[in-house]
């Protein structure tokens, strides 16, 4: 690019260097105070130094709302472009892309993240700190598990997921009550009952507690040794709805089929106290029917009918 | 956030014309075509069109694909209920497609389809907007 580019056009507001085989992105943009939307398709970004030093700070830092880099040959999110606080649109789709910096959180404005066809195994739970964040694409990755962290993202309405290797989903995504797409097709999730095979079966110690816990065995610091007490506090609730079980360190992770809206059964992920535990577990029951094929309506069902248009197709 | 379907021309109750906008990894579901004629023509980028098979009545596996192709710009295709099903997306990272649709009959509604187990569903189409102006409901 010109190097006079900011004195020749110092109103500049959109600039499109698409499908222009550029290898860089230099500093005769940084003093374009008024660029807010940057397009540079289909180049050959990727390179040390594809984007300029000091882009946070200058004045085209601070204008910057809309940023798209797809198609090019970045093999890791520019940290250059982590200072953007006002990026309002960031697309990295297309790219070579193996993962996501934790960094991706100070996008403090950002609102839609494009990141489809790379090859990303695995998200961070940083990105669920983007407060803003209301359209994510993660289709055509490698992904194999999604962080029950992203739930925390009140303001996501769409969120794209085909074409990965996910097997389940955490419970918690029931909780993404404003979601209205979701796509979930190409993935390999499982569709019968699945046990996790590693369960450990909860020690000595870990059956006293779990009884002082249930029975409320009164209990006061003078009574135990202090590693006791401190054991006994950490005690989790189980978070089957109708189970007043409680877990310490075993814990059995199952998958359980819940209903989308009536149309999709969707495994998802979520931790119970015992692996007959689906129904109250106050009776320590041998028959261990399969508990998650045929699931009546609970919370999960009822969460679940509240998102809406789902995707799966 | 998904593709939109804008209506262009109601032919008199004819046939439905209409342009349909999908950005960067929109697809479609599988779905049939409630016993209409579909034309489509892609008048910007690429669609991907992949046909599938009817699922078995009693079905309960995974659907069958028949074929699958990469439409370009200015290329027609057509299908109908006895050709079979066919999901179609825009595959691209980096580029939008647009395409021209002309059903007749018209209809509003129609199935879709479950690829890992052939279950259907039926669903009403809307329009995003219907002779240039935004429809909301």
């Amino acid at each position: 690019l010109p190097a006079g580019l900011s004195q020749w056009f110092p109103a500049l507001e959109v600039l499109d260097v698409s499908g222009t085989g550029l290898a860089e992105l230099g500093a005769e943009l940084l003093a374009l105070p008024h660029l807010h939307t940057l397009l540079a398709k289909n180049n050959r970004l990727g390179g040390p130094g594809s984007l300029p030093k000091g882009l946070g700070e200058a004045p085209l830092g601070r204008s910057l709302r809309v940023l798209n880099l797809s198609g090019n040959r970045f093999a890791e999110v520019p940290p250059a472009l982590l200072g953007l606080r006002g990026l309002q649109s960031l697309s990295l789709g297309g790219n070579r892309l193996h993962g996501i910096p934790p960094d991706i959180q100070e996008l403090r404005s950002l609102e839609f993240l494009y990141l489809g066809g790379n090859f990303i195994t695995s998200i961070p739970p940083e990105l669920a700190n983007l407060p803003s964040l209301s359209c994510l694409v993660l289709c055509d990755n490698k992904i194999q598990s999604i962080p029950p962290q992203l739930a925390q993202l009140h303001s996501l309405r769409s969120l794209s997921l085909h074409n990965n290797l996910l097997t389940y989903l955490p419970r918690e995504i029931l909780n993404l009550v404003h979601l209205e797409e979701l796509s979930l097709r190409g993935n390999p999730l499982v569709v019968r009952f699945v046990r996790d095979l590693t369960y450990n079966p909860p020690s000595l110690q870990e059956l006293a507690g779990r009884t002082i816990k249930t029975r409320n065995v009164p209990y006061a610091p003078s009574d135990l040794p202090e590693n006791l007490v401190q054991y006994l506090s950490l005690a989790s609730n189980c978070p089957n709805p109708k189970c007043g079980g409680v877990y310490f360190d075993s814990c059995v992770r199952q998958i359980k089929f819940v209903d989308f809206c009536g149309k999709y059964r969707l495994p998802l992920m979520h931790y119970l106290c015992s692996p007959e535990c689906s129904s109250p577990c106050s009776s320590a029951s041998q028959s261990s029917t399969s508990q998650s094929e045929s699931d009546s309506e609970d919370e999960a069902s009822v969460a679940a009918r509240r998102m809406q248009k789902v995707l799966l197709g | 956030f998904r593709y939109t379907r804008n209506l262009v021309d109601n032919g008199n109750g004819k046939f439905n014309l209409m342009i349909l906008c999908w950005a960067e990894g929109h697809g479609s579901s599988i779905h049939d075509h409630t016993d209409s004629h579909c034309f489509m023509k892609i008048l910007q980028g690429n669609l991907k069109e992949t046909l599938f098979e009817w699922p078995e009545k009693k079905g309960n596996g995974e659907m069958s694909k028949k074929s699958e192709r990469v439409l370009r710009e200015n290329q027609c295709a057509y299908i109908n209920d006895s050709i079979g099903l066919h999901r179609v997306e825009n595959i691209s990272h980096t580029e939008s497609a647009v395409s021209l649709h002309l059903y007749s009959p018209p209809f509003d509604s129609c199935n879709t389809f479950d690829q890992r187990t052939g279950h259907k569903h039926k669903v009403k189409m809307t329009f995003y907007s219907q002779f240039g102006e935004r429809t909301l409901c």
